[in-house]
């Protein structure tokens, strides 16, 4: 009985978060940034599990290396007539190099390696641009990494230049050698919130976080 | 023979002629020069737009042959503001050069380690 008063007041409060997040427009556009690895799918898929019950269900089939120079991946999708508009890039995606020769470590062609690099170059400027219309973003960093990287620290003087609301997740708190506190002394005046995105811990606090910052 | 050419040519710029300079003329002088492959030490540093428009600029210049991009490294310092109540961060140096010649080795929020590739040798730079 507890158990499902408890699932409905989720439901509940999934929803009016959801509410309270698309506002007047019925359109919701978040910005998904952090380094490979970091849980951006994962939060992703975790979002709109919580507040429309499906996963965007994003599988990355790209090399991991690979995509360490350019990914991005850009999913819409329409809920009870509201559009939602996911961006999930790699930080090193708004990249100050792109060197061919990475490619070709993948078993890519010199002139398909060429070609891969042009088109990540064209990428990575339709990713600076896409900030210019965003709802807010969340910059999704692994508290069991040092934070403190030239591509973090570029994304986020580019939010606050463009007044563009964001929030810093310290995502994998459920890991032993998780430090949240190190992401706390590194961007003390930026909102950071502790989460699981694969367990869902503290997701709360992360909606409520947007919810404050994003309206 | 032709002689391999190991000398890097660094330039230490003034947070004062980065003032007079419009956004457009900066990211010029700054890309001219680091396309010559020399590596730029700047006071300060640029506006976060600047910055995105400097990043806009090297991947319309990349040229998959012979020119890979830039790298930007920046040191912050705190800066207290607000009659002292209030700390918040300000770029106190920013290094900029070829991404095929730098090489950064270490980094801590006051320290930057790098290394200059130039051929065969390596240049340390701290």
């Amino acid at each position: 009985m507890v158990d499902i008063m408890q699932r409905i007041f989720r439901k509940k409060f999934f929803r009016d978060i959801f509410n309270k997040l698309i506002g007047k427009e019925k359109k919701l556009k978040i910005g998904f940034y952090g380094h490979p690895n970091s849980g951006k799918t994962t939060l992703a898929n975790r979002m709109t599990k919580d507040w429309t019950g499906k996963s965007l269900g994003l599988i990355s089939e790209i090399p991991h290396e690979t995509r360490k120079v350019c990914r991005q991946e850009r999913v819409t999708l329409t809920y009870d007539g509201v559009e939602l508009d996911f961006d999930i890039i790699d930080t090193p995606g708004i990249a100050t190099k792109i060197d061919y020769k990475n490619f070709l470590e993948y078993g890519l062609s010199e002139q398909d390696a060429k070609e891969r690099a042009k088109e990540a170059t064209k990428g990575i400027i339709e990713a600076i641009k896409w900030l210019d219309d965003v709802t807010g973003v969340l910059l999704v960093v692994d508290s069991t990494q040092d934070p403190l990287t030239q591509a973090n620290i570029t994304i986020i003087g580019n939010l606050e230049a463009r007044n563009i609301p964001f929030v810093v997740v310290a995502n994998k708190v459920d890991l032993p050698e998780s430090n949240t506190g190190r992401i706390l002394s590194v961007f003390p005046q930026h909102r950071v919130v502790g989460i699981s995105a694969l367990k869902g811990e503290n997701v709360d606090e992360l909606y409520q976080a947007m919810v404050e910052r994003f309206n | 023979m032709n002689e391999v050419n190991y000398a890097l040519k660094m330039d230490f710029i003034s947070s004062d002629v980065l003032k007079s300079q419009s956004s457009i003329e900066k990211i010029s002088m700054i890309m001219e020069k680091v396309k010559k492959g020399e590596i730029l030490v700047i006071e300060g540093g640029l506006e976060p737009e600047e910055e995105a428009e400097l990043i806009e600029t090297t991947m319309r210049e990349i040229d998959v042959e012979s020119f890979v991009g830039i790298d930007i490294y920046t040191l912050e310092k705190d800066e207290a503001s607000f009659f002292g109540l209030s700390k918040k961060k300000t770029v106190g140096i920013t290094i900029i050069g070829p991404a095929n010649i730098m090489k950064q080795v270490k980094r801590k929020s006051n320290f930057i380690s790098m290394v200059a590739s130039l051929g065969d040798s390596d240049a340390s730079m701290y």
